[in-house]
């Protein structure tokens, strides 16, 4: 079987719902769940009324409550997701290929989600779950693939008896390694950046964050949250509309990202590593030098680089940076590389606070480790680093403290105290009451 | 990618610089500029044989003298394409910039080399122009400098009166007519001042690196610290600036500044303006410039017309074959980084 096309794998009864949303915002959650069929017949009307009711016949199997004839773009992320697997089935697939469909589900929403998936695999479909979560595929998975460099480590072996240690060396080719959570006390540092109420012009309000030298505070929150919006408001990329930011304990106006980095010394390494983190086709030296450009600048602005290699090289190789040379273009690296130099970069500028987004997006679990030791040496040294991360266990092995968002605003903190199941329990425990406070009051 | 999977040498920092720069040296052999050298010297050999006169001293001359405005004009376009937006403006900027320093001399009687500074900096102002509107709307240059290029020229017209400027000073048509060995224009001159300028820029500036780098991703380069709608501006004033300097130069070899001399609206300009950077592999999403190329890019273009004109084609022929050879350029570059990709992912 060779499928020619996306439509082709459709007529084949193979439906995706993709990592990335794949909904067009303008239209109703009835046309875009029936995106595939509405074209089917160019020239005769659509028929709406008869849309929106196969639509919530649908929307009804995923105990989903929206009037199918809302636009796509005023539903919460969770809600658009759901709408996405409701998409797939009302193609009647009989191989459902999901992946990392639970990104911006909160567990309850999961849960459901789960019950769902194991309704469809008894009435017979077949359901593919991509995700590097291995909790979940711990807990509905019935056989399991595992990928590693691109190539089969296992193939289709039988979740029952397979632990997570075993998953783990399936992944990486070796036990889980890396150092774990310590309790760190930073608690009399001065404060590196400290938020006093603040509201952003992306909808952020009454902000209060404190990140000291030398500690490691967490940012949890679901998809859509806000917290990859606070971070770029706090790099000065969006206006800060209300409240106090202050830098070492200075009240100061961060215009553009420029001044967060040059002047207040501020590093950002983007979750979004191939689109908004690096250069990729430019060179490793091009890339990881950038901030520092300025600062090496001689006579009128020129710049050798020389004294970039110099400024630089010493961070690409403590990081252990896998690169044929420095001239080496930055896209044609495995993604574990691309975010050590994403890192570096900031290291070679000698940030005095790193915000580092979903530090382990698309790298493999030994680099993953590698970069924990590594935020974790950094703080030691009195970098103050403000993690976010939608992975707890992540979560869990980085932080000192725990910031948890929801809707754009800052619902509690929670201490981290290394134990997996109580401080998952009480961050979870926050945004489901700041979800049920936000249903009450009408927005 | 597995072969590349070796840690960076960690010995003496001398060692992987000097190797980068002989991979550097054998993969020339592979670049556009290679392959522009190999057809202009194809080319000069095929002309020099069929076309009598097309190698005689008089014929070369011209040849280089247009061919130095055309590399002007090719690199005032490559400046904005880095961005990876364009400036169909040039041809507009150009004359009106042109038209001013006319001005500056005959209407109000300042010495020309004021005037000069004067033309250069009105074609910096309107560079400002399109560079602040397009950085402040968002919108994608192209639909901004067709609007400018209307505005810019139609405001000309209107202030001059569609009247040329032409009791210039002598300076001007003998710096036109002047010959340097008998062959050799000193507007070449002028070319290669600005063409090594530009590479020093891109090459050893921070203003240069941050115009490639904001041309290559525009978010990266912001989130890095770079004032991207700052450098994008200033691409925009570099690029008036060169073309007030191209249609300086056309001035000095017409001895008069003339509305009409970059055609209806400047649009004469835009062909050779895309074939120069297009043809030496300046890349248009951004962040790639070649100036070397984009030189040999313009100089291939300048000789192929002079060449088929002596051949005595028609000229309507001539600007058929130069599209068509843009397109074939363009496909020829599409094709090029399907097979490096290809290559590098392999």
């Amino acid at each position: 079987m060779h499928f020619a096309s996306p439509r082709d794998a459709i007529a084949h009864h193979v439906g995706v719902v993709h990592q990335e949303r794949n909904l067009i915002p303008r239209f109703s959650v009835a046309e875009n769940i029936h995106l595939e069929q509405l074209g089917a017949h160019v020239l005769r009307p659509v028929d709406y009324a008869e849309l929106n009711r196969q639509a919530r016949r649908w929307l009804e199997t995923l105990n989903l409550d929206v009037d199918p004839a809302t636009p796509v773009s005023q539903l919460s992320v969770a809600k658009m997701q759901l709408v996405e697997i409701a998409k797939a089935l009302s193609l009647q697939s009989k191989v459902l290929l999901l992946d990392e469909p639970t990104a911006s589900l909160t567990s309850s929403e999961t849960d459901t989600l789960f019950g769902i998936l194991r309704q469809l695999r008894d009435s017979g479909a077949s359901l593919v779950f991509v995700s590097h979560k291995l909790e979940e595929v711990q807990e509905i998975c019935d056989r399991v693939t595992v990928l590693r460099d691109g190539a089969n480590a296992c193939e289709s072996r039988p979740m029952e008896g397979l632990g997570r240690p075993e998953l783990v060396r399936l992944m990486i080719g070796r036990s889980e390694g890396g150092g774990t959570w310590r309790k760190r006390d930073t608690s009399g540092n001065p404060p590196v950046l400290e938020l006093r109420q603040v509201a952003t012009a992306l909808g952020h309000r009454d902000i209060d964050l404190t990140v000291r030298r030398g500690e490691i505070v967490g940012l949890y929150g679901l998809v859509g949250a806000g917290r990859t919006e606070l971070a770029k408001s706090i790099m000065g990329q969006f206006p800060v509309t209300a409240g106090t930011v202050l830098i070492e304990a200075k009240p100061v106006r961060i215009g553009s990202v420029a001044e967060a980095i040059h002047q207040h010394r501020l590093g950002y390494v983007s979750e979004d590593r191939k689109g908004e983190g690096l250069i990729l086709p430019h060179s490793v030296l091009g890339n990881a030098g950038v901030p520092i450009w300025r600062r090496l600048a001689g006579l009128f602005g020129s710049l050798s680089d020389g004294a970039v290699r110099r400024a630089v090289l010493p961070f690409i190789q403590k990081l252990e940076v896998k690169t044929p040379s420095l001239s080496q273009t930055v896209g044609n690296l495995s993604g574990g590389n691309q975010q050590k130099i994403s890192v570096a970069k900031w290291l070679a500028a000698g940030v005095k606070l790193l915000i580092v987004d979903e530090p382990s997006v698309g790298i493999d679990i030994k680099t993953k480790a590698y970069l924990h030791d590594l935020l974790r040496e950094l703080a030691d040294a009195g970098t103050a680093i403000l993690v976010i991360t939608s992975d707890m266990p992540e979560m869990v092995a980085l932080a000192d403290r725990i910031m948890v968002m929801d809707a754009y605003r800052v619902r509690g903190e929670v201490a981290n105290t290394g134990v997996y199941a109580d401080v998952s329990q009480r961050i979870m425990n926050l945004i489901h009451r700041a979800e049920e406070r936000r249903e009450a009051e009408p927005a | 990618m597995t072969s590349h999977d070796a840690p960076i040498a960690a010995g003496p920092q001398g060692d992987s610089l000097e190797r980068d720069q002989n991979t550097l040296r054998s993969s020339f052999f592979l670049t556009n500029e290679f392959g522009l050298i190999l057809l202009i010297v194809l080319f000069t050999v095929g002309f020099g044989a069929a076309a009598s006169g097309f190698l005689s001293p008089f014929n070369l001359f011209t040849l280089g003298r247009t061919a130095a405005v055309n590399i002007m004009i090719g690199l005032s376009m490559m400046v904005v394409i880095v961005t990876g937006g364009l400036n169909l403006a040039v041809g507009a900027i150009g004359v009106s910039a042109a038209m001013f320093c006319g001005y500056l001399i005959e209407g109000l009687g300042l010495p020309w080399p004021i005037a000069l500074l004067g033309g250069l900096a009105l074609g910096a102002a309107l560079g400002f122009v399109n560079g602040w509107t397009v950085v402040r709307t968002g919108l994608h240059s192209f639909i901004i400098t067709l609007a400018t290029m209307s505005i810019f020229f139609g405001v000309m017209i209107f202030l001059t009166r569609a009247e040329s400027y032409r009791a210039l000073p002598p300076v001007f048509a003998s710096f036109g007519k002047m010959k340097i060995l008998a062959y050799f224009s000193p507007l070449l001159i002028v070319t290669l001042i600005a063409a090594l300028a530009l590479s020093w820029l891109y090459r050893r500036t921070v203003l240069g690196r941050e115009m490639l780098a904001a041309g290559a991703r525009p978010e990266a380069a912001e989130l890095s610290g770079i004032r991207v709608g700052r450098v994008f501006i200033l691409c925009h004033m570099l690029s008036g600036v060169l073309a007030g300097i191209a249609a300086l130069m056309l001035v000095a070899r017409n001895g008069a500044a003339i509305p009409a001399m970059a055609g209806q609206l400047g649009q004469d300009w835009l062909l050779p303006a895309f074939l120069g950077p297009v043809l030496g592999g300046t890349l248009l999403q951004g962040g790639k410039a070649s100036v070397l190329g984009t030189c040999l890019g313009a100089f291939l273009v300048t000789m192929l017309t002079s060449g088929l004109l002596l051949l005595q084609l028609g000229e309507f022929w001539i600007q058929s074959f130069l599209g068509l050879l843009l397109l074939l350029a363009v496909l020829v570059d599409k094709a090029r980084r399907t097979y490096l990709a290809r290559r590098n992912l392999a």
